[in-house]
């Protein structure tokens, strides 16, 4: 017994150092929300008269927050995605709380870390709906997860906005399911138009793609339909990787040899990275359409100066020309010093489209007279209802939940001569 | 209570279900074998319920029937013990790192079966599978006696003639051979038993996480089971459960402790964001600490003298 003891004493006193570290401020009384959000936001209990400009000319928001969770992925794997979803959602957080949040009252970005996997998912969910008492989650950021953990939500009556779920049948989950990410069926085909128009000559096509990730799967079905019925090219192979592999000489041999003039790549950011650096190692000088797992900067660290010319189909341009959009790429830029992409554009929309849809619910009824679960479902409806001038252009939802996108708009990669920056080049 | 069932039902299901794979990653090291064929069994049993359940959904809006999950696990079950004795059988002939590794490409190539096979989806997966509970805590009516009864069995099992064997083979398999235990008949059955418990858990996790696809049952799976059995203890029964519960709280148990009123924004800010790496710290110090595991033989013994 007492070696026991010996052992486990020290492993306590070890336990209890980190526990009493907080319990000196736990006494002193506070008026800050309970539950700690990102430190960058303005406190809502005493919003800093800032200098910056204010679009729309209202005050900032003060009050009891409206709590919104974001349900993302902030570490494993999938975080190179979650982790611009994060950034979009805290530039929303802090842009609507400077003019004037719902109706002056200030809304409170939640996160929970979801990790890559589906439990992580269920329990991030959990936590946000008992605990934090959001009003409507943004998240989660695989569709896999989506599947997993979307019915939990709808059947506790939580409204769902996804932000980057577009496999098939995520808005049919349930009623409180939406989504502000357009289905693979309506992006992808707008980089195979873009490589034909640099390219008229374009014969022979090789598709590779992401064996396990689901979201490859069912992308490269679209781009292999779109070479060959739509643009009645040859599609000459089908390669297949895995989005844990590092090594692609198999991949990139074969492609050398069917000599193709296209090569479309699905896959996430790290392994269609390598893979392009590889094929261009090797000697492939044709063109390179890579799918939504491409559509991230941190692809650029991968491949240097070999990602450029990486055709990409975008959901999202920053350079597109609306008043909001310019509001949110300035903010973007200030707080994250770089250009703002899709998966953090579509995040922020996401919180908009949640603002926005508060906001009308507002005006009909005082929101603070409902409870929470009569202000979940008033909210679900009030979003599938509304339309939203958003950095995505003018959406509205279909009934199910799914996003009506007007615009798409198609990228290629300009990186600098050393390879250490680069950035997405809008050409249509 | 009842916001703590809501808010913690999926977790403390998911502990029963953890432990329960521990057990069945602590049935074959009783053995001496170390398989880390389980998650491969898990994926199995998982994909026979979430395909049954699918293609045969059950008539008009109502909950999966009862009946319907149990035959599920009781398939699950079969399956991966007939499954378990084709492998085991060849796969048994190999010793101590040379079995894990071949347990490893087991698991691997039931993952790209999956990958490539049509009827298991794909990367995508299958989803929308029914449920046969209404709230995530009504999986512990299955889980718990699942959980119960399996330490039982294990508990017996390491009383009689047949547990006493597996250990005279993990203590030395030579002395045990020349005693007249067949060594290849009960390190199959051991792997047989494992397996059988890691396919009825699948059954119940295909229902309990709404969607299986290949991502479940990987590699990174055996390895964290493989740390619930360490980290908990290998020489008894209680060791893989008190991992499985305690190492599938800890994650969550830190993300609760952010939220507590009070603490100071730093703090709420490490221990949300850092709170994989307090994780990994803690298994890191359990491992210093209880070399061992948690729970010994020797730690139960002793409490046990102290019953009066």
């Amino acid at each position: 017994m007492r070696t026991f003891v010996a052992r486990t004493v020290p492993l306590f006193l070890l336990l209890s150092l980190l526990a009493s570290c907080g319990a000196p401020t736990a006494a002193t009384p506070t008026t800050a929300p309970a539950a700690p959000t990102n430190a960058a936001a303005p406190s809502p209990a005493a919003p800093e008269p800032t200098t910056a400009t204010n679009a729309s000319g209202a005050a900032p928001a003060t009050g009891d927050p409206i709590p919104i969770g974001i349900a993302v992925a902030q570490t494993s794997n999938v975080a190179l995605f979650g982790q611009e979803q994060v950034a979009g959602a805290q530039v929303a957080e802090a842009y609507f709380n400077q003019n004037g949040g719902v109706n002056g009252r200030p809304i409170k970005v939640v996160l929970q870390d979801t990790g890559g996997d589906e439990a992580g998912t269920i329990n991030a969910f959990n936590a946000l709906i008992n605990n934090d008492k959001v009003v409507a989650i943004v998240g989660p950021t695989l569709s896999q997860q989506a599947f997993a953990a979307d019915p939990i939500a709808d059947k506790a009556g939580v409204p769902i906005i996804g932000p980057s779920n577009t496999a098939k049948g995520i808005p049919e989950i349930g009623d409180y399911i939406a989504r502000i990410s357009a289905p693979v069926t309506a992006v992808a085909p707008n980089a195979v138009k873009a490589a034909l128009e640099i390219n008229p000559n374009i014969k022979k096509v090789m598709v590779l793609f992401a064996q396990n990730d689901a979201f490859s799967k069912s992308e490269t079905v679209v781009f292999q339909h779109t070479v060959t019925d739509t643009f009645k090219l040859d599609l000459i192979g089908v390669q297949t990787f895995q989005t844990t592999d590092t090594d692609f000489t198999t991949q990139a041999t074969n492609v050398l040899n069917a000599a193709p003039d296209l090569v479309i790549i699905s896959g996430l950011a790290a392994d269609s990275g390598n893979l392009v650096k590889q094929l261009r190692d090797l000697g492939y000088t044709g063109l390179i359409v890579g799918g939504n797992g491409l559509n991230t900067p941190n692809l650029f660290p991968v491949c240097k100066a070999q990602c450029d010319g990486i055709i990409v189909a975008q959901a999202y341009s920053y350079q597109a020309d609306t008043p909001i959009n310019q509001d949110f790429r300035a903010a973007f830029k200030a707080k994250q010093n770089k250009e703002p992409g899709q998966f953090s554009a579509q995040a922020f929309t996401a919180v908009q489209v949640l603002v926005e849809a508060l906001t009308a619910l507002d005006k009909t009824k005082k929101l603070a007279d409902m409870d929470l679960a009569a202000l979940r479902t008033a909210l679900n409806k009030q979003i599938l209802s509304g339309t939203y001038i958003t950095p995505l252009g003018n959406i509205s939802f279909t009934p199910p939940g799914d996003i009506n996108q007007q615009q798409f708009y198609v990228a290629r990669v300009k990186m600098s001569a050393d390879g250490s920056s680069g950035a997405f080049e809008f050409i249509k | 209570m009842g916001s703590f069932f809501n808010t913690y039902g999926f977790l403390l299901t998911s502990m029963v279900l953890a432990a329960s794979l521990a057990l069945s990653l602590y049935l074959p090291l009783m053995a001496g074998q170390l398989s880390l064929a389980s998650p491969g069994f898990y994926a199995l049993g998982g994909y026979i319920a979430a395909v049954l359940s699918t293609r045969y959904p059950a008539a008009g809006n109502t909950l999966f029937p009862l009946w319907r999950l149990l035959a599920e696990m009781l398939l699950a079950g079969l399956a991966s013990g007939v499954l378990a004795v084709l492998v085991g059988v060849p796969a048994l002939r190999l010793r101590g790192i040379y079995l894990a590794l071949a347990t490893i490409a087991f698991v691997e190539i039931l993952r790209v079966l999956s990958l490539n096979l049509a009827i298991t989806g794909g990367a995508v997966g299958i989803f929308g599978i029914p449920q046969p509970f209404s709230t995530q805590i009504g999986y512990l009516w299955i889980a718990g006696p699942l959980l119960l009864l399996s330490m039982l069995f294990t508990y017996r099992l390491e009383r009689i003639r047949v547990g006493r064997a597996f250990v005279a083979l993990r203590e030395d398999e030579l002395a045990a051979d020349s005693m007249g235990i067949s060594p290849t008949c009960y390190k199959v059955l051991a792997f047989t038993l494992g397996a059988v418990l890691a396919g009825v858990v699948g059954a119940i996790s295909a229902h309990f996480l709404n969607t299986w696809n290949a991502r479940q049952g990987t590699f990174d799976a055996s390895i964290s089971y493989l740390a619930f059995v360490l980290i908990g203890g290998s020489r008894t029964f209680v060791g893989p459960v008190v991992g499985g519960l305690v190492l599938t709280a800890l994650p969550e148990l830190l993300r609760a402790l952010t939220g507590v009123s009070g603490l100071p924004p730093w703090l709420g800010q490490f221990l949300r964001d850092g709170r994989l790496i307090i994780y990994g710290a803690l298994i890191a110090i359990g491992a210093v600490f209880f070399p061992q595991g948690l729970i010994t033989p020797d730690l139960l013994s002793r409490w046990r003298k102290l019953q009066p």
